[in-house]
């Protein structure tokens, strides 16, 4: 079996994120950039599909500027067998990520892809769904298991009303949520290895997509300041408070 | 010691300047506020007074000297070596309440609080402002900056950033005599006579108390990496020490034992990789854009060909960097319900690799039953050596058997020019082996700069010397 991971380059998550003075988007200069966190999972949960027998081979892919190699050179030091980097200095939105994907996967021909359930940049969580309908593949999003069977995966999701499963016939697109597992550390000598191992490199024209942006942002913001809270030394004053100032009651 | 009755108007003739609500003596807060993370002791204070004010604090002092009152001044309470700690009927006077940060300069790149705000607050609040308060332990949360001052606190940036001592510009505090001294006020330079300031860093209560501080701050690590390597034994530690320092901006050389890293697995978290070893190194350096990552790469070829390393891992993000650091960070939590008996010793780092191997020695033989575990801030000379208290055994007995097996340790520790107390303090705990730190003559002199100070002797009395 042959997997796709699909893996993004994003804001670090410890990092307190700014927006621009000019309003274009958020701070990235001088700031530490790592992989999605839920790509990492996505890549965790490949390997040890690998690790299981179950998978041949990992190709690790990514979509961005040149930067993007680092990303797909960590999983590769994780453990995927080879990259392929989709380079563009374009803003790429979910679509157009999606038909990158279906482009690739048109090309390698993976019996299943992996993402992340959304980059925690845009939050946007909908490459997975919308590549498993541009292929007309079966899609188990949020997944939390993920068992591969003969010509099938049954992929553990958690809803509001406890575990549901659902059974997919392969080839199939798994999006993977936070307790699917905790990935692994890079070993040094690892990232040594992975150095070696081969990393392909396309342009969007080459694979025939229009990447153009179709959403227009307009702003990025601050949230608004909150006030600080303050002490109340008597339950009068908290609710002559919560009446008169904060017209709660 | 005073009858109830006695107590009872003491207590009242501090209501009349501190509100009532703030003077406790009910047996929680007297548990609570007597004690620090030592189990040692049993905590018996008068009452625990928390002052909101500086005048607040100089009259309690001032009354404290009129009655003899012993005042046991209160931080985090965070301390391993019993300083904090009220056994003897004395008054705690917690500083909890002063915890506002007062002024930030953002040239002079410092910030001024009260004795009480919690050193994360302080960490918290330069991030906050683009900088830093590089120093940083384990009780973060807790300990308060006016007790990491008393006490002098490392931890585990002080390989490149230094000592609390380090970090203070200036100082306000009520003496012993009940005035209150301004010190240094921020100054860089100030060559004007002797820098009392410093005399209160590290001075564990015994002279006055501190009620607020200028601190430094400085600009942030630039995306630091870590790297948790494994190492086979003792020697290799020390090999890995010097290269990486010289090759690489380190603001971290931490090191730990297999044994130690097991109770930190029991606690939940994941082995860093499969390979098993005796000994681990946790290694931070700045590395903005993995700039350094090959430099690094190298290193550790090299030094696996040397065979002063059998695996290791690095940081991808910074959630892995925080990851791993709890693999050392959380060592001291996860031991703590064997009420280990602490060893915080340092010596000249050119003279580690004979203490350890002498101490190595001395412990295996003297402790073949206990579980010795070691782990510390190796790069700084700084070694802890815990002992477990094995489940069942009584805790005077452990402790009687540990003190005992400590003249041997420190007798090795006097040789080599080392100290019996690297950062935790000397306290109630260290007291009887002050000698093999400081002789005769030189705790003679402390003895006399606490009389300046405290003539009533009403400051920590019992703490550090008698």
């Amino acid at each position: 079996m042959k997997i796709l991971v699909a893996v993004k380059r994003v804001v670090d998550y410890n990092v307190k994120v700014r927006a621009k003075a000019d309003g274009s988007g958020v701070e990235t200069t001088n700031v530490k950039m790592s992989m999605n966190p839920f790509d990492e999972i996505a890549v965790e949960e490949a390997i040890r599909l690998q690790e299981a027998g179950t998978a041949k081979e990992i190709v690790a892919i990514s979509l961005g500027i040149a930067a993007c190699q680092d990303t797909i050179r960590t999983a590769l030091a994780m453990g995927a067998d080879r990259g392929i980097l989709v380079e563009t200095e374009v803003e790429l939105q979910p679509l157009a990520v999606a038909k990158l994907l279906q482009a690739v996967v048109d090309q390698e021909k993976p019996d299943l892809v992996i993402l992340g359930k959304q980059a925690i940049d845009d939050d946007a969580n909908q490459t997975g769904q919308m590549l498993a309908a541009l292929l007309g593949w079966p899609q188990g999003t949020f997944a939390s298991k993920v068992e591969v069977g003969a010509g099938t995966v049954n992929v553990t999701r958690e809803v509001d009303g406890g575990l549901e499963t659902v059974a997919l016939k392969l080839p199939a697109v798994v999006t993977t949520d936070l307790r699917l597992n905790e990935p692994r550390f890079v070993k040094l000598p690892n990232i040594m290895k992975a150095k070696k191992k081969p990393l392909a490199v396309f342009k969007p024209a080459d694979l025939g997509v229009d990447v153009a942006p179709r959403l227009i942002t307009l702003k990025v913001q601050e949230p608004p300041k909150r006030q600080a809270g303050i002490k109340v030394d008597s339950v009068a004053t908290l609710v002559d408070k919560l009446h008169n100032e904060a017209h709660a009651i | 010691m005073h009858t109830p009755n006695e107590s009872a108007a003491l207590l009242d003739g501090i209501r009349v300047f501190i509100e009532p609500a703030h003077v406790r003596s009910d047996p929680d807060s007297c548990l609570n506020y007597g004690r620090d993370w030592t189990r040692l002791y049993t905590p018996n204070p008068l009452a625990v007074v928390l002052p909101g004010t500086v005048e607040q604090v100089q009259q309690l002092v001032r009354y404290a000297n009129e009655h003899r009152l012993a005042l046991v001044p209160s931080g985090g309470r965070t301390g391993l070596s019993g300083a904090a700690v009220a056994c003897r009927g004395e008054l705690v006077v917690s500083l909890e309440r002063m915890s506002r940060i007062l002024d930030f300069d953002p040239t002079d790149r410092s910030v001024t609080c009260q004795a009480g705000v919690v050193t994360e607050a302080v960490q918290n609040f330069a991030r906050d402002h683009g900088l830093y308060y590089p120093v940083d332990f384990a009780s973060r949360g807790s300990s308060q900056i006016g007790g990491n001052i008393a006490t002098n606190a490392g931890g585990i940036k002080v390989i490149r950033y230094g000592l609390t001592r380090d970090w203070v510009t200036g100082l306000k505090v009520v003496t012993g005599c009940g005035d209150l001294l301004d010190l240094n006020r921020g100054l860089i330079k100030n060559a004007s006579g002797y820098d009392l300031r410093h005399l209160f860093i590290g001075s564990e209560g015994t002279l006055g108390i501190i009620v607020e501080a200028t601190l430094k701050l400085t600009r942030p690590l630039r995306e630091p990496s870590v790297m948790v390597l494994g190492v086979p034994d003792l020697d290799s530690v020390m090999s890995l020490y010097h290269i990486l320092r010289n090759k690489l901006e380190l603001s971290a050389f931490e090191f730990f034992s297999e044994r130690a890293l097991r109770h930190v697995l029991k606690k939940g978290l994941h082995r860093p990789f499969d390979t098993e070893t005796p000994y681990y190194v946790l290694v931070e350096f700045e590395n903005p854009e993995q700039l350094h990552t090959d430099t690094a790469l190298a290193l550790f070829e090299h030094c696996a060909e040397q065979g002063w390393l059998a695996d290791g891992v690095i940081s991808q993000s910074e959630s892995q960097v925080k990851e791993l650091w709890r693999l050392r960070e959380d060592i001291s939590e996860s031991i703590a319900e064997y009420q280990p008996y602490k060893n915080d010793v340092s010596v000249r780092i050119s003279r580690v690799p004979d203490f350890l191997a002498e101490a190595d020695t001395l412990l295996t033989q003297e402790y073949p039953d206990f579980e010795v575990l070691w782990y510390g801030h190796i790069g700084d000379g700084n070694l802890h050596i815990n002992i477990l208290k094995p489940v069942g055994m009584n805790p005077t007995a452990f402790a009687q058997k540990c003190g005992a097996v400590s003249e041997h340790l420190f007798a090795i520790l006097q040789r080599h020019g080392g100290s019996i107390s690297a950062e935790h303090g000397v306290g109630l705990t260290k007291k009887p082996y002050l000698h093999y730190t400081r002789d005769e003559t030189e705790v003679n002199y402390l003895r006399a700069i606490k009389q300046v100070f405290d003539p009533n002797r009403i400051m920590n009395p019992g703490k550090i010397f008698d």
